[in-house]
Formats: structure tokens, C-alpha cells, sequence
């Protein structure tokens, strides 16, 4: 397959928040240019045909790691015009889930679409599950340029009977509604996962007539709203999923409030605009396997080439709930852990219903293996998925791929103020179907950015799997012989380490 | 079907406005050029009224932290920093979060939602070490919000017969207990502070119009009205002077309450020989041997026991302190090995803030919850307990509307009843009296880190399955 481009997308704002501040003072600065001259990674510079050098860009910035260096600007200024500071935005931004590394790291990589070294970029600060969970590397030896050209990062999302459906990337867009998410959003997840040949989800929210030219790389979501649904949606897609619960919210339905309901959306829905759309949970037409396999049947009688995927939370049975899904006929079964979740939910079910990803997956797993079936169902997990690291840490639990959500918001600009679901939506133009709002974000921009954002997770997988010696992603499923778990290092280990 | 409990919310603001969690600051580089007024969708950025060719000092407090402004001026002129002022609310038990949220709960009785998941720590101390399981697919869910499908919260205080016996007319045989049943899984318990007369008439309006009780000294129970939402706390210690008030109290009382004494079942015979059929309550400090002391109260005779933990919900043993909800865990438990946990009712207060609270209260053995800070919070305190050092409330409580305040507590309790069907409607229950000691649907975070995770990365355990 031919990759996509990585092509530079900087930030859609004007002041890009980076850790440290350049400051310049302008009544001491004479225009000289050393600093435009010497500094590597762009923080100065004076356009063609400028006399004075433009604002400095502190994002780009090293910050006290320049120091030491030659072309530490600082220093260097003739004048001692510049200074470098704390930038106070940067304390800030972020919180124990997504700290300000993971949220800057996130936007650099959607930037450049490069890899970022260093602990700060694999973890949070959560303080357990993946947070604590680390890779074991028998050598750090990364192997040569060749070698891991071979490394592959495809997966297969059918392991039963039929048509294999290959993904390049082991990650696909999770399902965000539109409605929860602007249409530009929907429009740039779908170009990006064209371009590198994967999926992305239309949420329970219907399927806008823009979407029709990715049919090929469109999920399309039945939930228990079943809010723009019809036949002729289902017969377009590949993948269809079946959405019985979802992380953020498990034990509940989806929550689009009023303001949010606005009349684009509410034709899509085939509702009322302004009214607010609670999705009823569970289906009341399922309460048993059976009913499940009866739903899975109606899907294949409609669309007969569809994989099925079946969507469901972490709930302490979810072990028995995957094995009755694959005898339901299911391909995919697709566990949303209680971490995710891009739009409105209750404080109370995010922070308390089911159980993190963390330890649905091991339990899914391993209750498949048990069953002989694990090679038949194609695991996917999300749910809290932050960075390449995480989802290879997904994997080695016994995934087969992840599936993204707020990262790639996060990539198109989100701060996670969390303030999705009030008023007009998301301020900053993403979660948000408000026409002034929307227009904040341009399609092939956000494309660029989830294209240069797969692109370098990709290379952190590809870096992973080479210091683990395997030629494939394939082979990492449920290694548990590759992680380690801080709680589990005797005292002896911890000081070594 | 029993008639469907509804409560009546009607907002009621705050009277001191609430501090917002963000500082944005203006710096001298401003050029007044309005871009922050046309980008925030908060109203945080305003020209002045007088001069409208510059710009207000920026209404912080409506900031929800999206960086937009700041990112987006020209001049980089603005800066967004965490509010100190809120950071420093509360202590670490009742946090910053707790009491906003508290706060908008009372003014609003809306359910709090928020978009972008959940942003806290992947597990905590205490109440949050534990998640609630959730049904789908094979265990038939109940779709309880907005009154989809009915799920009753109502409870019962008081005792309960073993067997039903009948009589030759087919009638029953035995006595049957008075229970007072309240519609909430919650009581009131006596606020740790702050107490002042329009903060109790606050309270008792709230209880009477939830219809639930709300627990008040003895000596002050006989000067109020809503004597039906009313229980008298008598220290047992100290019977002697106070037999004519709990002569009175028991008639009129739906139930009364002892503090827990080595004397304190006589206490509690005396009374009964008053009035055979009160509802009585013991209170008993949460210490050592906790368990055996309910385990004899019960076999005593008594039917209510109210267990108190501190605020903070921590237990009350001088050596090694537990949660709250491992000392729930270790009564229940007893009660149910020595067949006796169906004769009593369990209540336990201390720590209880936030609804999930009640529920994983009651999941670990409880029967109800009393809660004590959040009345206060409802009310519009800060938690800076300067009253405790015998300062003035910021906030004035003394000087409360007790009928705003009620609506308050009344607003509170809605939303935190619209938040508990939704655990249940998760869990599959049709209402709380199920709940009762339901472990099995609780995730205890060290049990099921043992039960997946010891397999993976304990060593030995993992080399000995590969063999």
C-alpha cells in the first residue's frame, strides 16, 4: 500500500502552547537576525522582505535542555534581549489522564508526524493500569533501516470464514455521532483513515451524505437509538457495528443535550430540534444470546458481506458477553473500556460504572483462549487509548487492535476542557455542531493532522516491535512475557531499575 | 406499583457566587482589538460599557478553560491559570471538585455531565477503590432515567419479624414491627458544624419535604415543628435527666436514638417498657471489635444501628484507622454468618459526598446512609470551617433563607436520586433494597487486579501455567 504524505499542519491558532516561553524585549532588540540565524528548530525568524523578526514561536522551543547548546539564543543575543521562561499555560493544561505532555506531545505528533521520545510521551499520570505498565526490551537494539522496513503493522479484522478485510494501521476510528462531533470532523477522520487504508465509525448518529465517498472506510454504528438507520446505510458499509454499551457511559444510553440537537442534526436523527436525545439502554429487543444472534442475522440478511462488530463495556461478565458474541455469529468484538468517551456522560457513570480497559482485555482474552475460540474473534479495545504506547500495551494484553477516540481530537486541537456537551459545543470547533463554530476547522487541514498522527504511531509501533524482535503486530497479541507492572517488581527490581 | 416519588426542583442560585475555577489575566500588550470577544462563546470577554473602545477586565469566573482566547489573541496578551481560590477549597477528602459540584447539584438539580471523559486517577483510596458493575446483553438492564422504567429507592428503618405466623382466622400471628420507611436511601445527620438555628430549620423543611428524617440533639427536639421528620439523639450515659423528654419524644418521634453506651440496652428496655412499638436506634463509634458490638446490640433486641465513621469516613479505631466501607464489609459479613443481618436495619454516616458514595455504601452492606457535610455544602458553605476557630462564615449562613436553603438541600437530593437510578438501571436493579450487600456487583479494585493481572505478571505464577 502506498503510505500518505506527511506534510507539516501546525496548530490552527495563532499561539501555540509549548512549555517554555521566549521572551523578546522589544524596546532592546535591535533586528540583528543572530538568533533567526542559529536557532535549529524555528523558534525566530524573519520573514522575506521583514525588517523586524517576527514573534518568537515558543512552542518549537527546547526550552533548558538548549542551554549548554551553541545556539542557545540567550546567550547568544547580543543585546540580552531574549529570556526564557515558565510558560504558566503550560502548568495549566492537562489533567492525571491526559497530562500536558500527552496533550502537546499529541499535537507535535500531528504537527510533524514524528515519533517523541521520552517517558513523559508514553504515560499519564493516572497512576495505574497502562500508567504502570511498561514494556520489557531485551536489547535496545532497534535493528537497521531495512529490517524494519519488513515490520508489519496490518491486521486482520475477519478471522472467520470469508473475505479477510486487512487494515495497515492496528487502530481504526472509534464511533462518534454526528451531532457529538461536527461534520468536518467526521469528514477528516474519514479522509485520514482512507488514506492509510483503515476505518472510522459514524457513531449512532446517522450517516451524513458526504460520508457516501468513504463507504469503503466507514463503520457505520446501530445503537439503541437507532438514530438514522436504514437499510440503505447498512448496505453501503463493510464493518457494521453493533453499539449495546459504551464506555464513557456503561449501563446507560447516549446523551445528545438540546443545544447540541440543532436542525441539521435533528433531520439526521429524524427528531426534534432543541429537544434533548437520551438513547434508551439496553435494546429492548435483546436480553438474552439469542436475541443477540437474532440482531446479528437481521444485519446479515441486510448486508450479507458486512463483518459484524458487537460494542460493548466492561462489565464484570464481559468475558462471557465476547464468547456468547462470537456463537451470536459476531466477526469483531469491540470492548469499550470506562476512559474514553468524547461526548456528554455523567460524572458518576465515567468515574464509577465497569471496570477499566486494563483488565477487560487480559480477562476477554484469555476466557476466549479458553474456549478455543480466540483464534475465530478479532478483539478491538478502547477506551482510554492515549498514545502508540498504550495500544501496544493493549495488544500485548490480548487485543488484536485499538480503536480511537479522543486522541484524535486531541490531534485536531482539543484541550479537554470537557465542556462538550454544554451550550453551543465544543469552543474550539471540534465537538460541535454549532455553523459558526464548525467553520473553526477545515477538512483537509484535520485530515493532515490525523494522516501525520497515525503516521507517527506507526513509527512508534514499528520501533516497538523491532526492539521486541517481531516482524509483526500479529505476533504481540497477549505476550504477557513483554510488560511489566510497577505494582509487581519486588524492591530489589525497583532499585535496579 | 407504589406511587412514584418524584421531588420538586426549582433552582435556586447561589447567593455568593461561586469561585470559577480559572484566572484569566490581561496584560498591558492588549490593543483592545476584541478578537477574545468574538472567539469565547462564554461571555468571559466584554467591551466596557462606559468606553467601548476597550475592554473590560475579563469575567473569569464563566471560564471553562478552553484556551481559545488565549491562543487566539494577537498580542499574547492573555494568560489562563488555575483559580487558587478554588484549588484551595476543602481538604483532600472533600475536594475542590466535591464541593462545586455539590454546589451546582443544590443550585440546579441537574444530573453534573461533562464531555471528554474521565480525566481523574485510574483508582483511589476508599470509596474509590471500587467500581459498580453494569448488565448488558444477557442480564436484563432497567432504563430507569427519566422515569423510563420504575425503580424504587425507598427503604425501610426498623426491625423485622423472622416468620410470619397466622392464626386460626387467617390472620396474622405475630406482632409486626413499625418501620418508617423514607423514599431515600438518606438521612440527615446533625451538620459537624456551622450548626445555627436557620441551617436546622433549612435541614428539617428539607427532610419534611423529602419525606425522609433528619437527626437533632434531644434537648432541642420538643421546640421544633416537623416533629414527624424529627429523631431525637439521646446520650445514653445519661438517661436519668432526660426521662420526661423521652417520655414525650417517644410518642411523637418516628424514631429515637441512643448513643452507644455499655449500659445502653437497659437504656433502651427502659424505653421500650414506655412505648413497646418505637422504632430505636443505636449509635455506635466505628472502633475495635466494632461487629461484636452490633452483633450483641442485635441480639439485644435492638433494630436499627447507626454506625458513624468521621467526616472524612474514616473508622474511629486508636490504632490502625479504616475505611468506611471496609468496616460496612466486616459488620455485614458478621451479621449474615451469625443469621442475624435480616433483623436490623444498618445506617452508616461519615464520608458520605457524593452519591456513588450511597450506593457503594449500601453495596458493601449498609441499608441507608446519613450525611452530614453535604447539607452544609448544599447550603452554600465553603468548607473553610473558619466557624470551628470561631470565625465568621464568608457566607453568612446564619443569615440563610431557610426556606431557599430547604429548596437547596431539596435540589441536592434530586439530583443525587436521578444519579443513584442510573447506577441501579446499570446494574439491573429495581431498586435499592437489592443492592444490600451485593458485592458480587461491585469491582473491587485489588480483587480484580489479583484475579487478572497475578496470572500476567507475577513471575512464578506465569512460568508455572506456561509449564
Amino acid at each position: 500500500m502506498q503510505r500518505p504524505e506527511i506534510r507539516f499542519a501546525p496548530s490552527r491558532f495563532l499561539n501555540e502552547i509549548g512549555e517554555v516561553e521566549v521572551k523578546r524585549a522589544v524596546s532592546s532588540c535591535i533586528n540583528c537576525g543572530m538568533c533567526a540565524s542559529i536557532c535549529p528548530f524555528g523558534v525566530h525568524d524573519r520573514k522575506a522582505g521583514f525588517n523586524r523578526i517576527a514573534k518568537p514561536l515558543s512552542y518549537l522551543c527546547i526550552g533548558h535542555a538548549c542551554e549548554d547548546e551553541p545556539f542557545y539564543c540567550v546567550d547568544q543575543c547580543p543585546r540580552k534581549a531574549l529570556s526564557l521562561v515558565e510558560n504558566p499555560l503550560y502548568r495549566t493544561i492537562g489533567d492525571r489522564r491526559w497530562t500536558r505532555d500527552l496533550i502537546l506531545g499529541t499535537w507535535k505528533q500531528a504537527e510533524t508526524g514524528l515519533p517523541l521520545t521520552g517517558l513523559r510521551y508514553e504515560i499519564g499520570d493516572s497512576g495505574g493500569g497502562f500508567d504502570r505498565i511498561f514494556f520489557t526490551f531485551e536489547s535496545a537494539e532497534r535493528g537497521d533501516a531495512e529490517e524494519r522496513g519488513m515490520i508489519s503493522t496490518a491486521i486482520n479484522l475477519n478471522k472467520r470464514a470469508g473475505e479477510q478485510l486487512k487494515i495497515e494501521v492496528p487502530f481504526y476510528g472509534g464511533g462518534m455521532s454526528f451531532g457529538s462531533i461536527s461534520l468536518s470532523v467526521m469528514l477528516a477522520r474519514a479522509k485520514a483513515a482512507q488514506a492509510w487504508g483503515t476505518f472510522t465509525c459514524t457513531g449512532e448518529g446517522g450517516y451524513p451524505e458526504p460520508l457516501r465517498a468513504y463507504d469503503d472506510n466507514m463503520i457505520t454504528q446501530v445503537a439503541t437509538g437507532l438514530f438514522g438507520v436504514s437499510e440503505e446505510t447498512i448496505q453501503r458499509v463493510r464493518i457494521v457495528e453493533l453499539k449495546y454499551a459504551q464506555g464513557a457511559k456503561p449501563g446507560l444510553g447516549g446523551h445528545l443535550l438540546g443545544d447540541k440537537v440543532t436542525a441539521d442534526v435533528a433531520r439526521m436523527r429524524e427528531a426534534v430540534p432543541g429537544c434533548s436525545l437520551f438513547s434508551p439502554f439496553p435494546f429492548h429487543s435483546v436480553y438474552s444470546v439469542e436475541d443477540h444472534e437474532k440482531h446479528i442475522d437481521w444485519i446479515k440478511t441486510i448486508n450479507p458481506e458486512a463483518l459484524v462488530s458487537v460494542k460493548v463495556s466492561t462489565a464484570r461478565d464481559v468475558d462471557m458477553v465476547a464468547v456468547g458474541s462470537y456463537y451470536a455469529g459476531a466477526h469483531i468484538i469491540h470492548l469499550d473500556g470506562s476512559y474514553g468517551g468524547t461526548g456528554a456522560a455523567p460524572d458518576i457513570a465515567k468515574k464509577n460504572i465497569a471496570m477499566p480497559i486494563e483488565y477487560a482485555i487480559p480477562k476477554v482474552h484469555a476466557f476466549l483462549k479458553e474456549e478455543g475460540i480466540r483464534d475465530k474473534m478479532t478483539v478491538i479495545a478502547s477506551g482510554g487509548i492515549r498514545t502508540a504506547y498504550d495500544a501496544a500495551k493493549a495488544i500485548a494484553l490480548g487485543a488484536d487492535g485499538v480503536a480511537l477516540g479522543t486522541t484524535e481530537l486531541v490531534a485536531l486541537g482539543c484541550v479537554r476542557c470537557g465542556s462538550c456537551e454544554s451550550s453551543r459545543g465544543c469552543p474550539r470547533g471540534i465537538a460541535t455542531t454549532d455553523p459558526e463554530l464548525t467553520r473553526a476547522l477545515d477538512v483537509d487541514w484535520g485530515a493532515q493532522r490525523l494522516i501525520n498522527l497515525y503516521a507517527s504511531w506507526r513509527s512508534t509501533f514499528v520501533e516497538i516491535l523491532s526492539k521486541l524482535g517481531m516482524r509483526s503486530v500479529k505476533e504481540l497479541v497477549g505476550r504477557y512475557e513483554c510488560l511489566l507492572h510497577l505494582d509487581y517488581l519486588t524492591e530489589k527490581e525497583v532499585r535496579t531499575d | 406499583m407504589p406511587r412514584k416519588y418524584n421531588i420538586t426542583v426549582l433552582p435556586a442560585p447561589p447567593r455568593v457566587p461561586p469561585p470559577g475555577k480559572y484566572v484569566i489575566v490581561r496584560s498591558e500588550e492588549c490593543i483592545n482589538c476584541g478578537r477574545c470577544t468574538h472567539v469565547c462563546i462564554y461571555g468571559v470577554h466584554q467591551r466596557l460599557e462606559k468606553d467601548p473602545r476597550c475592554l473590560a477586565e475579563p469575567e473569569s469566573q464563566r471560564c471553562k478553560g478552553c484556551f481559545r482566547c488565549v491562543q487566539e489573541c494577537p498580542r499574547t496578551a492573555l494568560t489562563l491559570m488555575d483559580n487558587e481560590t478554588y484549588t484551595q477549597l476543602g481538604d483532600s477528602y472533600w475536594t475542590p471538585e466535591i464541593i462545586t459540584t455539590t454546589w451546582y447539584q443544590a443550585e440546579t438539580g441537574k444530573v453534573p455531565v461533562s464531555g471528554a471523559g474521565y480525566a481523574g486517577p485510574f483508582s483511589g483510596s476508599g470509596f474509590d477503590g471500587m467500581w459498580t458493575d453494569m448488565s448488558e446483553i444477557v442480564r436484563p438492564t432497567r432504563d430507569g432515567i427519566h422515569g423510563r422504567e420504575y425503580i424504587s429507592t425507598s427503604v425501610d428503618i426498623g426491625g423485622n419479624v423472622r416468620a410470619i405466623t397466622f392464626d386460626d382466622q387467617g390472620k396474622i400471628g405475630v406482632p409486626l414491627p413499625r418501620t418508617r420507611s423514607v423514599p431515600l436511601p438518606i438521612i440527615f445527620e446533625r451538620p459537624p458544624f456551622g450548626r445555627s438555628e436557620p441551617v436546622y430549620a433549612a435541614v428539617a423543611k428539607a427532610a419534611a419535604a423529602l419525606d425522609t428524617v433528619m437527626l437533632v440533639d434531644a434537648e432541642e427536639y420538643c421546640e421544633r415543628s416537623y416533629a414527624a421528620n424529627l429523631v431525637p439523639v439521646f446520650v445514653a450515659a445519661e438517661p436519668g435527666h432526660a426521662r420526661k423528654e423521652l417520655e414525650s419524644c417517644l410518642k411523637t418521634a418516628p424514631m429515637v436514638e441512643f448513643t452507644y453506651d455499655r449500659a445502653v440496652l437497659k437504656v433502651v428496655a427502659d424505653a421500650r417498657s414506655i412505648t413497646p412499638g418505637s422504632i430505636i436506634s443505636v449509635r455506635v463509634p466505628s472502633g475495635e471489635a466494632v461487629e461484636e458490638i452490633v452483633a450483641e446490640l442485635v441480639a439485644g433486641g435492638v433494630e436499627v444501628i447507626h454506625l458513624c465513621a468521621d467526616r472524612n469516613g474514616r473508622t474511629l479505631e486508636s490504632t490502625e484507622s479504616r475505611f468506611v466501607t471496609d468496616m460496612i464489609r466486616t459488620v455485614h459479613r458478621y451479621l449474615v454468618h451469625l443469621k442475624m443481618r435480616d433483623r436490623v436495619t444498618l445506617v452508616v454516616s461519615g464520608g458520605i459526598a457524593l452519591p456513588e458514595h450511597v450506593a457503594k455504601a449500601v453495596l458493601c452492606g449498609a441499608d441507608l446512609t446519613a450525611i452530614d457535610v453535604p447539607l452544609l455544602l448544599a447550603l452554600g458553605c465553603q468548607y473553610c470551617r473558619d466557624c470551628l476557630h470561631g470565625r465568621a462564615c464568608p457566607v453568612g449562613l446564619k443569615d440563610l433563607d431557610p426556606d431557599y436553603g430547604a429548596q437547596r438541600i431539596v435540589n441536592l437530593m434530586a439530583a443525587w436520586r436521578n444519579q443513584l437510578l442510573e447506577i441501579l438501571g446499570a446494574m439491573g436493579l429495581r431498586e435499592v433494597r437489592r443492592l444490600r450487600g451485593e458485592v458480587g456487583r461491585a469491582i473491587v479494585c485489588e480483587e480484580i487486579q489479583k484475579e487478572t493481572f497475578d496470572r500476567i505478571f507475577v513471575k512464578e505464577v506465569f512460568n508455572h501455567a506456561k509449564a
